[in-house]
């Protein structure tokens, strides 16, 4: 599939935009700063505050961006359209083979927020991919054409806790995978 | 020499591209994100409302702190980064004009769009005006118009860059500054504004 990223992200005006929409780039102290202030100040609240805003954010994004690529049709190629933008925009790699409609496995072999909490915190002892778990779910249920909090991604294997790879299991919410 | 932020910026379009196999951008000294601004507030904004009145004062330290600790880290390594000494350095004369050069990155960033210098009076006190912050952008859409100045991550940055310019050494000049923002587009001013300042504290 070819991007154009040149003309996808650029400066009009005062914004910078990815296929028109306003985004900012930021370091991984900043990400890392808030993630680490959200779950101190507010413990499993600020966790969950993550995760909802990465995916009703991603939710809304892919709506739009899918809507200006009505070649890709195929849920295949949607797929390998949001592994793409996660890692043009630096977030990492993200592998959504074993996935569908009603759930299942994704694999995150290297991601942003785990090289960032790494460098600034060392080791975790509890899974800590928050965002990715909020992005998958908002880019999944854009995807399928799903509400906002449709899924509920949970991770499995973090590498922030030394594992070799994150994994994330995808159900529909109330507990059961849907098939 | 005026610095010139649209070589500054396409050097970040085009080192934003640069994506090794792991999707990680390290580009200024840092590891770099792209993300839509409407997840930076709704975490703000949100985290604000969750503190609830009770600990405003304490959520909104958090916000700022947060961004002024990532600024001084996150411009220290920038200004250290061969990018820099390639890309802006030249275009430097003077201590002062870093700040022209970290604005431009700023710009560059996404943070808000222009970004004019009002006033700077070295070692003291530091006056820029931002014309589209996204955080001012994000709470008029969300939630209307504030009470408040409400561009906390634009706040930490200011101080930060004073800190950086005429605090102590790295790493010990952090929060030697704290930055005010008079006016707010959030709060239907025109522009927002930041100064900062040696902090009282
Ligand atoms: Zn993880
Ligand atoms: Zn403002």
């Amino acid at each position: 599939m070819f991007i154009d990223w040149q003309d996808k992200l650029k400066r009009i005006g005062n914004r910078v935009v990815l296929f028109d929409i306003p985004i900012a780039m930021h370091c991984h102290h900043y990400n890392i700063n808030l993630h680490k202030m959200l779950e101190d100040s507010l413990g499993l609240e600020g966790v969950r505050l993550i995760y909802n805003a990465a995916e009703e954010s991603n939710h809304t994004a892919f709506k739009i961006m899918l809507e200006e690529y009505p070649l890709i049709r195929s849920d295949k190629s949607k797929l390998e359209f949001a592994a793409s933008i996660y890692q043009h925009c630096g977030l990492g790699v993200i592998n959504f083979q074993d996935v569908g409609p009603n759930g299942g496995r994704i694999i995150s072999p290297s991601s942003h927020h785990v090289t960032g909490w790494l460098a600034k915190h060392g080791l975790r002892k509890t899974p800590g991919c928050h965002f990715t778990r909020g992005w998958i779910a908002g880019a999944l249920e854009a995807i399928y054409d799903l509400p906002v909090g449709y899924f509920e991604v949970r991770e499995m294997n973090c590498k922030m806790m030394r594992d070799p790879v994150c994994e994330f299991d995808v159900r529909l919410k109330g507990g059961r995978h849907g098939d | 020499m005026a610095i010139d932020s649209l070589k500054i910026m396409r050097a970040i379009m085009e080192g934003s591209k640069i994506r090794d196999e792991k999707g990680i951008i390290p580009l200024f000294g840092v590891y770099l994100s792209l993300y839509f601004t409407s997840y930076y507030n709704i975490v703000s904004f949100d985290f604000l409302s969750r503190m609830g009145k009770r600990r405003a004062e304490e959520a909104e330290k958090l916000l700022i702190g947060a961004a002024q600790e990532c600024g001084y880290s996150t411009f220290h390594g920038i200004r250290q980064s061969w990018e820099w000494e390639e890309l802006v350095q030249p275009m430097l004369e003077t201590v002062d004009d870093q700040i022209e050069g970290f604005l431009a990155v700023a710009t560059a960033f996404g943070w808000g769009g222009e970004i004019e210098v009002i006033d700077l009076i070295p070692g003291n006190r530091l006056h820029f005006r931002v014309h589209e912050s996204y955080e001012s952008a994000g709470y008029l859409k969300r939630l209307g118009i504030a009470e408040v100045g409400k561009c906390y991550m634009l706040r930490g940055v200011a101080a930060a860059f004073m800190d950086l310019l005429y605090g102590d050494a790295y790493p010990d000049g952090c929060f030697t500054f704290s930055a005010i923002e008079p006016f707010c587009r959030a709060k239907g001013d025109t522009f927002c504004e930041f100064i900062a300042e040696k902090s009282s504290t």
